[in-house]
């Protein structure tokens, strides 16, 4: 992502502020590093907002910010021995609510999650969302996520990924071959309504990332897996282009522009021609570009290489045919 | 304090001065006293003298703490209702802190923690790491850390911030929507009520205003960028949220389709796999859809290997679609050679 405005930064600020002050407090002493530690920033993170802490205060009855209106710091503590103990406090006696905003994407977060085997206890989550609610200063803002059902593949994916054993199954590449694998699992891996599984394939000897949809007959095995996530370098993104991808020339609809947003070579330029951009896409081979651009009808077209443009023709025109095979296909089954 | 020091006192010393001084007032400050007294804009403060570009100021800094949760009110000066220069600002504690009751296990702690990292792009990714910020000051750590998992929801549409904005403010929007079959964008104005992901794709549910109608919209299809109207409408009672998933998986539930597929195909995997998948007796599967168009564009990227047996529309909007692919792939190609970019 690209760098925030800079009034997001000052926002965070404040929350990590308001939010320390109650922590201090709990913590009678604390050092620099723990604090930083618990919050996931850095020890100089830490003293600089411990720093601006203890000058500040409220105005009191003279409005001059007199000493003691001001938070203190036992500050010999702080600076010979990165000790943190507050010894005055003004104004704050307790933790923050949760905005509206907060509360609600925290709460369609867990929604979203509703299909993990975490979350298989519906009564725990339902108190959870609840209370979130009740900790909001405002109503949560109307946004939600559709819950999942649990699914019996990602349970037993979850179960060995936490285990730490292999996993084999049958796997449909987009060729439409079948491949029984054998993977050490990594990390399960979503995108919206889609899951997947990055683990290292013991048959290709490489990082892959498989749909879980796709996966049929799992089976957790007894072995411990050989490759660790520390071993390799899982990126944050699902799509990694490799040196092999084919680049393949194409026009989109302005629509279909976001649901290609994966595909996209980085920094490939666009032109527009006709009212669609022509730009690049990324393909490790065609047969997944077939089933791509056979989804996007209307809204994508293969400008070129000819292979790419006949791939696509060809799986098409054979779905078509079925069609036209014979017209009594559709009138039995109803 | 010597002026040279006043550019240096940063915003979010100004802003957190702000939060405690208005905390610490049982009867609120004026916005004058804030002003002349508050750290950060009493360096700035000119007794007397023009002071709009701190008053200005004043009220961007209110927006922020506002957007942080902290709910900063206005009360009238006793005896002086309707004065709008003696208005006073605080802060009530009771609103602000965290109810004592509300606590957090540590299995919570990491749900909430994964539930947190769904949300990593956009601004729901900074609300997110915020109320997580909120979650660590009470001192909870988490059971486990949650390595084995990397969840993500995207907002990619264009036109979910400014709805998200619009719906906070119950305010009216406008955009122009494409209804596939239909030639033209529309342009509609409605009261947006909820935001909901069904199926992996964002929906507006919103009212028609003056009526009683609701309707939900795919954010894919809205064509326009969002404007409001300046016209709010009255905020809707209940949670509109489940409301309009509700809406959204009956009709779900009430479109189905039979669907022959290639036996050990991909498209038998994982259209098996789908939700509420049925397998009949025939072989066929029975599907769940919530809108043709889109359950045709998704089918006719299986080829050959789905074959619509029901409804009649639906078979013909793939048969359609499939014949399309093919003829703007045909092998002559309809670019002419110069336009071609390489």
């Amino acid at each position: 992502m690209a760098e925030r405005p800079s009034p997001l930064r000052a926002q965070d600020k404040l929350a990590f502020l308001l939010s320390l002050v109650p922590f201090l407090m709990e913590h009678e002493r604390i050092s620099v590093q723990d604090a930083a530690d618990h919050f996931g920033v850095t020890p100089q993170q830490v003293r600089e907002a411990v720093e601006l802490i203890a000058v500040s205060g409220i105005p009191g009855e003279t409005g001059q910010y007199q000493h003691g209106d001001l938070f203190d710091l036992a500050w010999d503590d702080f600076e010979d021995n990165d000790q943190i103990v507050l010894t005055n406090l003004v104004a704050i006696d307790d933790a923050p609510r949760f905005s509206g905003r907060e509360a609600a994407a925290l709460i369609a977060g867990l929604q979203y999650l509703s299909a993990l085997p975490e979350n298989a206890d519906r009564t725990a989550i339902a108190s959870l969302m609840a209370k979130l609610a009740r900790g909001a200063s405002a109503l949560p803002s109307q946004f939600a996520v559709e819950g999942s059902e649990s699914d019996e593949t990602l349970a037993l994916i979850r179960d060995s990924v936490a285990s730490g054993v292999q996993v084999e199954f049958d796997y449909i590449n987009s060729r439409g071959e079948h491949e029984r694998r054998r993977v050490d699992p990594l990390r399960i891996e979503s995108m919206d309504a889609d899951w997947y599984l990055r683990g290292w394939c013991h048959l290709r000897e490489a990082v892959r990332t498989f749909r879980l949809d796709r996966i049929g007959n799992p089976t957790v095995t007894t072995e411990p897996i050989t490759t660790h996530a520390a071993d390799v370098h899982l990126p944050d993104t699902l799509f990694e282009g490799s040196e092999d991808d084919l680049l393949v020339t194409i026009d989109v609809a302005p629509s279909a522009a976001p649901l290609l947003a994966d595909y996209l070579t980085d920094g490939a330029g666009s032109t527009v021609v006709d009212g669609r951009s022509r730009t690049a896409l990324r393909v490790s081979h065609y047969h997944g570009l077939k089933r791509l651009v056979g989804g996007l009808p209307g809204m994508v077209t293969v400008v070129e290489p000819a292979d790419a443009r006949r791939a696509v023709a060809e799986w098409a025109a054979a779905g078509a045919a079925r069609y036209d095979a014979g017209d009594d296909s559709g009138a039995g089954a109803t | 304090m010597p002026a040279a020091s006043v550019s240096k006192i940063p915003v979010e010393e100004r802003l957190f001065s702000l939060v405690l001084a208005l905390l610490a007032t049982e009867t609120g400050l004026t916005k004058n006293e804030v002003l002349s007294t508050v750290q950060g804009y009493r360096q700035r403060y000119r007794a007397g003298g023009d002071n709009a570009n701190l008053e200005r100021q004043f009220e961007r800094d209110k927006d922020d703490i506002r957007d942080l949760g902290v709910p900063l009110e206005t009360v009238d000066t006793p005896g002086q209702a309707g004065n709008n220069q003696n208005l006073r600002y605080r802060i009530p504690r009771g609103s602000y802190e965290l109810p004592s009751d509300i606590t957090f296990s540590s299995e919570e702690t990491t749900l909430l923690n994964l539930a947190a990292m769904v949300w990593r792009e956009g601004s729901l990714s900074g609300e997110s790491r915020r109320a997580v910020i909120k979650l660590k000051g009470l001192g909870l750590v988490s059971d486990e850390p949650v390595l084995g998992y990397a969840p993500r929801l995207r907002v990619r549409d264009a036109a979910f911030e400014p709805l998200r904005a619009a719906l906070e403010r119950n305010a009216i929007v406008r955009f122009a929507y494409l209804k596939p079959g239909e030639a033209e964008a529309r342009v509609r104005e409605l009261a947006p009520l909820a935001l909901v992901q069904h199926q992996g794709r964002w929906h507006l549910h919103a009212l028609e205003p003056g009526t009683e109608i609701t309707k939900t919209f795919l954010l894919r299809r809205i064509v326009s960028p969002v404007t409001t109207t300046g016209t709010t409408f009255p905020a809707p009672i209940g949670d509109q949220t489940a409301r309009a998933l509700e809406e959204l998986d009956e009709v779900w539930a009430s479109h189905t389709a039979d669907v022959e597929v290639v036996t050990d195909s991909d498209a038998a995997t994982r259209l098996l796999k789908r939700r509420g998948t049925v397998r009949l007796p025939s072989g066929a599967l029975r599907l769940h859809y919530s809108d043709a168009n889109i359950f045709a564009d998704e089918l006719a990227g299986y080829g050959p290997e789905a074959l619509v047996l029901s409804p009649p529309a639906l078979r013909e909007a793939v048969r359609d679609r499939l014949l399309r692919t093919v003829e703007e792939h045909a092998a002559e190609t309809r670019y002419p050679e110069g336009v071609t970019h390489g």
